[in-house]
């Protein structure tokens, strides 16, 4: 690029919540508590699978400063569930537990260490069940039913419209299966009959996982005639308030929900968690209750799907993919919650960026007495992708074709539709895969036990495209942005402030921007997904023409100029004869005081850029160097490449370190996490033996490339970033093992006991 | 969270001795203690702070012995001048212990009272041949590290016993440490030293119950094979019985031949 086209986009401008978040001064959710607050604490199950046969409180509430004890008994004229697909989740457990660790009842008490001391009073009376502990029990003919009734299923169209196929209507057989997908066309059957080759990687084993985020699960209720304020740390503060709303019977506009910084997300914190325990809490007993959960409670309360997939392609002998068969089953825990999209994008993500004439997907997700499972920062993705990249690499050996240059012949070209009828690919994984390769091989160490693996996806990504912005033009040119996308870490507020400066031709530190209150902001359906720097991202560009239009029309009016002769201009408007006017100068002339603002609102929905699903392709391509410990199975990971195919990078840095930080967390998955079942309940739910990357885990060389083709719909071509370096990272990581070691990983994460058992052809140790 | 109790915080040994009983227990960095109160395993009605009693954290060095004060946090340790002229390798075990947090807050003396199987302390100390100075009322006792750690989370101190300090003999014994650590622990860990006598001592940790102590006249009479064949490893998250056996026999020869190199 020559001259810069823009002022303020496209530079790397310091984060707006640095230096508060470094000083500690930034208020979290767990920060906040009103005047008179409660504090609650949640009784749990102890048992994977029982009837509650009786809750005996007496004890608990004759304990000095005990308010309340709320038990599924008490909430049972309100709405007691909540789930924004199927609304299967107990607020509190009612009838049955379905697993260890599910809230029993709410102690509410004067401080939390009374709260605690009488939840260990709570005598729960349990009658124990035959429990399903893993997808393979809980498909077994004849096995115990997690959930013995069947709720009706959000007929919400922005549910199926992100699965690629329709879903079978639901099936009101009893069985485990929360939610079954297929996907599919072409004769798979006929090209795996007549194929050169066909390559299986049969039950590919990715684990449960924790989405560690600093912040655990906590929210602030206040509960006042009609009136409900949630203060919590919530991804979709909207959404929760629909859930809330319907538990109490409120309009939604009495039901308030209030997000600040939030401590950190990785999609564990989608969706309703918390909101509604704090506010029985507070209906009970009239008073704000806090509810603050520790790492097990939360490890206990949200999870990432575990899968099994086997997969099976078919070639050519010039290594041309004729078809590829895939199944996959999720154990998605005790309850439904976004499991159902989950396995949808599953499916659509297994088979890679790749031209398959035939496909067949099926996908499960499987109700089990486990945690519940729910999103994870790349929903469905790195389970797939798993298996698919790990067969690619096999298929190339056994073809004696280089693995790139498979991928190369194979890999859906700009404009191509992964998923018919979806939009077509909106970016040049060929070109970038050139790049990524190139990377990893300029720095190779050839070195013996050394090697290599690379691996991409693309995710149909953004979710459903309702969004909104609003922005208030100021008497002094100044600008407030109000959005309902939430600022959990990735840097959605600095974008933001770019994108409105840009577009009303203010400097950077004129703009504010106001996120995530739904009584105050904008109308943002989620913030997941990648979705923000896009959709809202286009709002906000909306918002700003509408703001500069009403300040032309405005400025027609006050200075007699006809509306045609006026031009847009940096921070105001030029009238005939150049002459410039600030916002600022509109509005007063207008209002005929100082005093007045313009608001501008930005609206976007499935329509227009936004009409084809999914709203952008992101795209996964990272690469990484490893070198194995012959003796001890030990991985050492030493480069580490991804490229960013983003469009356009609003804030580059941002880019680099969100893109650091997924294929950082993918490591995670690929060498150290894992949560381990051992009867009931979890063996390690805590993060000294819940092992996440730390700082010496990360590779010496680290390459993020960003690449700007201008190829997304969104502001400037932007498209989103965020999930797509995790996505690929177990695959790229168990392909260099398999690189290094000679054998092919069954199995994540590869501690080294793994590594050692896979050289040794040892049998796996579970 | 954690549960109620009082907290004293005396100004010299001779308070502390006076308050300590079972159920009122000495604490400083809580590293261990804190998280163990919070899970609710030990229940203590009061907490004896020594993070006020400057005697607790000295470091000294005698013709005999290397001493360090009990309440010298792992960070004091190794940033302690006699310690990194005198032992080195102890410098190098204890800018690895734990995590940066541990080592900031963690002591020494807490960490060997605290007697977690996989601690690196346990097997270097052991390896060091130091012994451990235990106070109370009714007098001091001077104990080796195979009378002291008597178990997983067991010594032999009393609960009106405070450790004092460590002694270390001079000149330490020099050779090597190795571990292989996944999580916040090791899985194992093996110190092989050449002593100022000229006997070659190995001691295994973390994979045992109590360190293993194994020692030769020359580095040729460490029977790696015959150490994994004494080891008992249980089976859990870090890793199985079987994978455990290997890697002690593999470490202990990476201890040996880092030792015989003449490592630290």
């Amino acid at each position: 690029m020559t001259e810069r086209e823009h002022g303020v986009v496209g530079r790397s401008v310091q984060r707006r919540d640095l230096l508060e978040k470094v000083t500690g001064a930034a208020v979290y959710a767990v920060d906040v508590e009103p005047s008179g607050t409660l504090h609650a604490k949640v009784v749990r199950s102890s048992y994977a699978h029982a009837q509650l046969v009786r809750i005996d409180a007496e004890a608990a509430l004759a304990m000095p400063g005990v308010v309340a004890v709320v038990t599924a008994e008490d909430i049972k004229d309100l709405f007691p569930r909540f789930g924004h697909i199927v609304a299967d989740h107990y607020i509190l457990a009612t009838g049955k537990v379905r697993y260890y660790g599910e809230p029993v009842a709410l102690v509410v008490a004067e401080t939390l260490a009374a709260a605690s001391d009488a939840a260990a009073q709570v005598e729960v009376h349990y009658s124990e069940l035959p429990a399903v502990m893993s997808a393979a029990d809980a498909l077994a003919p004849s096995a115990p039913l997690v959930h013995d009734e069947a709720f009706v299923v959000s007929p919400d169209e922005s549910f199926t419209a992100m699965a690629a196929t329709p879903t079978a209507d639901e099936v009101l057989e009893r069985d485990n299966v929360a939610h079954e997908v297929t996907l599919g066309w072409g004769d798979v059957d006929a090209a795996l009959a007549s194929a050169h080759l066909v390559v299986s990687n049969e039950g590919m084993k990715f684990p449960m996982l924790y989405a560690y985020a600093m912040e655990p699960y906590n929210a602030v209720a206040t509960y006042t005639d009609h009136q409900l304020d949630v203060i919590s740390t919530a991804q979709h503060p909207f959404m929760v308030r629909t859930d809330l709303a319907r538990i109490f019977d409120l309009p939604l506009s009495r039901v308030r929900v209030q997000v600040p910084y939030l401590g950190g997300g990785y999609g564990s914190k989608s969706y309703t968690k918390v909101e509604p325990l704090a506010a029985v809490g507070s209906w009970a007993t009239g008073r704000p209750v806090k509810l603050v959960l520790d790492v097990e409670e939360a490890i206990y309360t949200t999870r990432a799907d575990s899968a099994e997939v086997n997969v099976r392609t078919a070639f050519d002998a010039d290594g041309t993919i004729l078809a590829r068969d895939i199944e996959m089953i999720l154990d998605s825990g005790a309850y439904a919650d976004n499991s159902p999209l989950v396995v949808a994008k599953a499916a659509n993500r297994s088979f890679g960026p790749y031209r398959v004439p035939n496909l067949r997907v099926r996908g499960r997700s499987v109700y089990t007495n486990t945690s519940p499972a729910s999103s994870y920062r790349g929903f469905g993705a790195p389970q797939g992708s798993f298996a698919g990249e790990i067969n690619l690499d096999k298929a190339a050996d056994l073809l004696g074709i280089d693995s790139a240059e498979l991928r190369r012949r194979n890999l859906v070209g700009p404009g191509e539709e992964i998923l018919p009828g979806k939009r077509g690919l909106d970016a040049d994984l060929r070109a970038d895969l050139e790049l990524l390769v190139g990377s990893l091989r300029r720095d190779a160490s050839n070195a013996q036990s050394s090697g290599i693996g690379y691996a991409l996806t693309a995710s149909d990504a953004g979710a459903f495209p309702v969004s909104t912005a609003h922005v208030r033009l100021q008497t002094d040119g100044s600008v407030v942005v109000l959005s309902g996308s939430t600022e959990m870490g990735q840097g959605s507020r600095s974008a933001l402030a770019q994108i409105a400066a840009e577009e009303l031709g203010v400097e950077l530190i004129a703009v504010s921007v106001s996120q995530s209150d739904t009584a105050t902001v904008a109308y943002e359906r989620t913030t997941g997904a990648s979705r923000t720097t896009t959709l809202t991202g286009l709002a906000l560009q909306r918002a700003c023409a509408d703001a500069r239009a009403k300040a032309a029309d405005m400025a027609a009016e006050v200075f007699g100029w006809p509306v045609e002769t006026i031009q847009p201009a940096p921070g105001g408007v030029l009238g005939p004869e150049e002459k410039f006017v600030g916002f600022g100068e509109v509005i007063m002339r207008w209002f005929g005081a100082a005093a007045g603002e313009i608001t501008g609102v930005g609206l976007v929905r499935r329509d227009g850029a936004t009409q084809k699903m999914p709203p952008f392709w992101e795209c996964g391509i990272v690469g990484v160097e490893v070198s194995v410990e012959p003796d001890t199975g030990q991985v050492d990971v030493r480069q580490l490449v991804t490229v960013a195919d983003v469009g356009f990078a609003i804030n580059p840095h941002a880019v680099e370190g969100q893109d650091l930080g997924a294929a950082t967390q993918g490591l995670g998955a690929a060498l150290f996490e894992e949560l381990v079942y051992e009867g009931p309940q979890l063996v390690n739910p805590n993060v000294v033996d819940y092992r996440v990357p730390r700082m010496r885990d990360v590779p010496a060389k680290i390459d993020t490339i960003i690449v700007e083709r201008r190829d997304g719909i969104g502001p400037y071509g932007a498209k989103g970033a965020g999930e797509g370096a995790l996505n690929p990272m177990t695959a790229a990581v168990a392909i260099a093992v398999g690189r290094a070691t000679g054998k092919w990983p069954t199995r994540v994460p590869l501690t080294p006991e793994r590594v050692w058992r896979l050289l040794n052809d040892l049998p796996d140790d579970s | 969270m954690l549960p109620e109790f009082t907290l004293s915080r005396p100004a010299d040994i001779d308070e502390v001795l006076r308050e300590l009983n079972a159920d009122v227990v000495p604490y400083a960095g809580g590293t261990e203690l804190l998280l163990a109160m919070k899970m609710g395993l030990l229940v203590p009605s009061g907490l004896v702070d020594l993070k006020r009693i400057p005697a607790l954290r000295e470091i000294s060095a005698s013709e005999s012995a290397i001493v360090i004060g009990a309440g010298a946090t792992h960070d004091e340790v190794a940033r302690h001048e006699l310690i990194q002229a005198h032992a080195p390798l102890l410098v190098q075990v204890e800018q690895n212990v734990g995590n940066a947090r541990v080592r900031s807050q963690g002591t020494i003396g807490g960490n060997l009272c605290f007697a977690e199987p996989r601690s690196d302390l346990l097997a270097l100390l052991a390896a060091f041949d130091a012994t451990v100075l235990l106070r109370s009322v009714r007098g001091d006792r001077t104990l080796a590290m195979a009378e002291f750690v008597l178990g997983p989370y067991w010594t032999d101190r009393a609960e009106d016993e405070l450790l004092v300090s460590v002694a270390i003999p001079r000149p330490c014994p020099t050779g090597a440490y190795v571990k292989l650590q996944v999580t916040e622990r090791p899985t194992v860990g093996v110190a092989a030293v050449r002593t100022a006598a000229g006997r070659c001592r190995v001691v295994v940790g973390s994979v045992t119950e109590v360190p293993l102590v194994v020692a030769g006249a020359s580095w040729d009479d460490i029977d790696a094979d015959g150490i994994v064949a004494q080891v008992e490893p249980v089976s859990d998250i870090a890793g199985s019985a079987e994978y455990k056996k290997h890697i002690t026999g593999v470490y202990v020869r990476r201890a040996v031949a880092l030792a015989r190199d003449g490592a630290v």
